[in-house]
């Protein structure tokens, strides 16, 4: 009773402090938003500029328009396509030059500019671009063949020349497609976004909250606790359940929010429960630790920003685990969050169920474990020296 | 001006004997940094996409596309090319990843073609390479749109079909492609991650200066610092200079430290300069307003993150905003993150500090307002 009395009081001392609320629920869900929608913005992007002023230069660029694989943006003018090119902001910018129609209709060459740094994805762009531009004017090269040839105009050469092109059989393309996509098709970005968001915020709020347990150290709220009958046990299981309720309600409103504003699917969810506990005992293991081991609430929260961040980005929590080379993989494994979002993955895109994900319960388990053992020992020292 | 010095003298003292401001100013950015680049670093080594390609038919058809057109697009770069000998072949390296898409041409294709019957090629591509899945079939299109284009000029021009033939693959193309590179105004993604975290985390060092007149008055400092013979400006003017000091000290040892570490050259030494120190003001004066309205440090603390986190993240620190569409990269101008950002990848490239003209005044500017808002609102807090 003691115990959750204390535990009680963790996390009416976080909620108090109305500011708490954009970092432990507001920002998560921002973020998920964010990375949610701008998923998609990693694709290579190809500016187009012209390719307005006439029926064949629409053509162009329709055909142009069709590659695959690449955002088409249209852009003001060379100058704007050339620097957005020189900041990153498209992989490559085509310009189809004013007076095309005239100048194709009359036989003089036109040159098409693209405009890139050279790199592999421009590279591959560019050969898919050159190889659209050459679909869309061998018939007008045909035509003007013919028109070189004294057959007529321009207009009767190309007339002839698109019913030629319908009579003969050609080369059909069949296409199929093979291999396993890394990401399934039915998961959106929301849904891998909000996992590792999730486990981010929950553990980065664990490891700044070690600051409260340090106010309370130096505040003498648990000197007082300790001048009670309340057993130093009672204590240190209040302090811990108090900071696993903080993680606990953190990754609740974190898991409902998401479910019901993004449509966030969370599978099994005796699977996705039991990860959430698991992840938020690490996290309470962890805040104890630190909240023993620091003196200051600068310290603990400095120190929580950097250790919260970088074991988030080494734990597949900003990269998706499976973007990770081989190596970086196995460092993964030494974080919590590289085990929790391998469990969560394996819920959400994989459709395991809680069988599925026993070894990753059981890492966090060990995690847990280890770290409420360690907590517990140097909060138990650090509280009873006063 | 020599309260202001003293003022200030007096803050720093206070700062560098506090072990936190250290950590918070210099080891977590550059502990961050390391971690991002190891995490994110390996993304930046583009590899060129591969095709296999099963040459069942070997005709001559079928040789002037596996020759000419994939050894022009081998010598070019933008593919590697691996020759297998079955179609069977080719899908196992796309199935396992090996190869962007593999092509393959049937026994007969050649004959077909020059008999003008109806000729296959096919393509297996796999399922997340879709820009070299389409640079596969357009390659094969356009292959296939030369040999119509052949077949048409026989078709509509009379004369015996050798020779017609021959003179209409003479005949110039009616559009050349004509590639221009273009410079490279953009940070790579270890430096960028580098100059992203040192200048998110500025605005965590910089937030105490106009906050300590808080603590002051917390402390019952602040009364004595008013009944003094100084204007109220100099008190505010101390604080700032504190911050501006550890501020700039602290960007420097970044940059300095990430360049040694990741290998990073910031380009430009005075553009640099002016950069840092006028993103040092804009984050002091963004931070003083911030504070200006708060009752007590606590608040301003709490208010002053919420405001750092909110302009690093639309600021493009977390992610490549610019990248990321017109909306999002338009708000982020909004923010003193980008503009330094921006003005560091106007450097990339070699160019002089005449290129970061733009960002540094658009620095100054958020700097000038920000701190014309704390000098207006300063007395209140003043009022012991």
């Amino acid at each position: 009773m003691r115990a959750l009395a204390i535990a009680g009081l963790g996390l009416r001392r976080l909620f108090r402090e109305r500011i708490n609320i954009f970092f432990v629920i507001i920002l998560p869900i921002a973020m998920i938003l964010i990375f949610g929608v701008s998923f998609g913005g990693f694709e290579p992007k190809l500016g187009l500029t012209g390719g307005q002023d006439g029926p064949l230069a629409r053509r162009l660029a329709a055909e142009t328009l069709r590659t695959q694989g690449v955002v088409i943006e249209r852009a003001a003018g060379e100058r704007a396509l050339r620097e957005a090119v020189e900041r990153g902001e498209i992989t490559a910018g085509l310009v189809i030059p004013a007076g095309y129609d005239a100048a194709v209709r009359e036989g003089r060459e036109v040159v098409v500019r693209y405009i890139s740094r050279d790199d592999p994805a421009a590279r591959q762009i560019g050969a898919a671009v050159r190889a659209a531009i050459t679909q869309e004017t061998y018939v007008l090269r045909a035509a003007r063949f013919a028109v070189s040839r004294g057959g007529g105009d321009f207009d009767r050469g190309l007339a002839a020349a698109r019913n030629a092109a319908r009579a003969l059989p050609g080369i059909r393309i069949e296409s199929a497609t093979a291999g396993t996509r890394l990401f399934p098709e039915t998961v959106t970005s929301f849904n891998v976004a909000a996992g590792s968001q999730l486990l981010l915020f929950m553990f980065l709020t664990s490891l700044t909250g070690a600051a409260a347990l340090i106010e309370t150290r130096r505040l003498g709220l648990s000197r007082r606790m300790y001048a009670t009958p309340a057993s130093a046990s009672a204590i240190l299981l209040g302090e811990g359940l108090g900071r696993v309720g903080v993680a606990l309600a953190q990754g609740l409103v974190i898991m409902l929010g998401s479910a019901l504003l993004f449509g966030v699917g969370w599978g099994d969810p005796l699977g996705a429960a039991a990860l959430l506990v698991c992840f938020s005992l690490v996290g309470g293991g962890a805040a104890m630790l630190m909240g023993a081991v620091f003196r200051t609430e600068q310290q603990a929260v400095s120190l929580g920003l950097l250790l919260g961040l970088g074991l988030a980005a080494l734990g597949g929590s900003m990269l998706p685990l499976e973007l990770f080379p081989e190596g970086l993989r196995v460092v993964a494994r030494l974080t919590p969050h590289g085990w929790a979002n391998e469990g969560f993955a394996a819920l959400t895109r994989h459709g395991a169920d809680i069988a599925g994900i026993v070894p990753q319960l059981g890492a966090l388990t060990a995690f847990a474990v280890v770290l409420f053992a360690v907590g517990a020992w140097r909060l138990r020292v650090a509280l009873t020296r006063g | 001006m020599r309260a202001v010095l003293l003022i200030a003298g007096n803050d720093l003292r206070q700062r560098l004997r506090d072990k936190s401001l250290l950590i918070m100013a210099i080891l977590v950015p550059l502990g961050l940094t390391l971690v991002l680049n190891l995490v994110f670093g390996g993304l930046e080594n583009e590899e060129i996409a591969a095709f296999a390609v099963a040459d069942q038919d070997n005709g001559p058809v079928a040789t002037q596309f596996t020759g000419r057109v994939l050894g022009a697009l081998e010598r070019e770069g933008v593919v590697d090319v691996r020759r297998v000998r079955t179609p069977e072949e080719g899908r196992a390296l796309t199935e396992e990843g090996a190869v962007a898409a593999s092509i393959s041409i049937p026994p007969g294709f050649s004959q077909a073609v020059q008999a003008g019957r109806p000729a296959v090629i096919r393509i297996v591509g796999h399922v997340d390479r879709p820009v070299g899945v389409q640079v596969a079939r357009s390659v094969v299109e356009a292959f296939a749109a030369e040999l119509r284009y052949v077949q048409i000029a026989v078709a509509t021009a009379g004369g015996p079909p050798e020779r017609v033939a021959g003179e209409a693959a003479q005949a110039p193309a009616p559009v050349r492609f004509a590639e221009a590179e273009a410079a490279r105004r953009q940070l790579d993604i270890g430096a960028n991650m580098a100059a992203g975290m040192a200048v998110f985390f500025l605005f965590f060092t910089v937030q105490f200066g106009v906050t300590s007149i808080l603590d002051e008055r917390r402390d019952g400092t602040l009364a004595r610092l008013v009944a003094a013979p100084i204007p109220r400006s100099a008190i505010l003017a101390g604080k700032l200079l504190s911050s501006v000091v550890v501020g700039t000290a602290s960007m420097a040892v970044l940059l300095v430290a990430s360049g040694l570490i990741l290998g990073v050259t910031w380009g430009d030494p005075l553009g640099v300069a002016a950069l840092v120190l006028a993103g040092v003001l804009a984050a002091t004066g963004v931070m003083g307003v911030v504070a200006t309205f708060a009752r007590n440090a606590e608040q301003a603390g709490g208010q002053q993150s919420v405001v750092a986190v909110l302009l690093g993240l639309l600021g493009g620190v977390f992610l490549p905003v610019a990248q990321l569409g017109a909306a999002l990269s338009v708000v982020s101008l909004a923010t003193p993150h980008r503009w330094f950002l921006r003005g560091l990848s106007e450097l990339a490239d070699g160019g002089g500090p005449g290129r970061v003209a733009v960002p540094v005044l658009a620095l100054l500017a958020f700097a000038l307002v920000t701190g014309a808002i704390a000098m207006a609102r300063v007395g209140r807090m003043l009022r012991p």
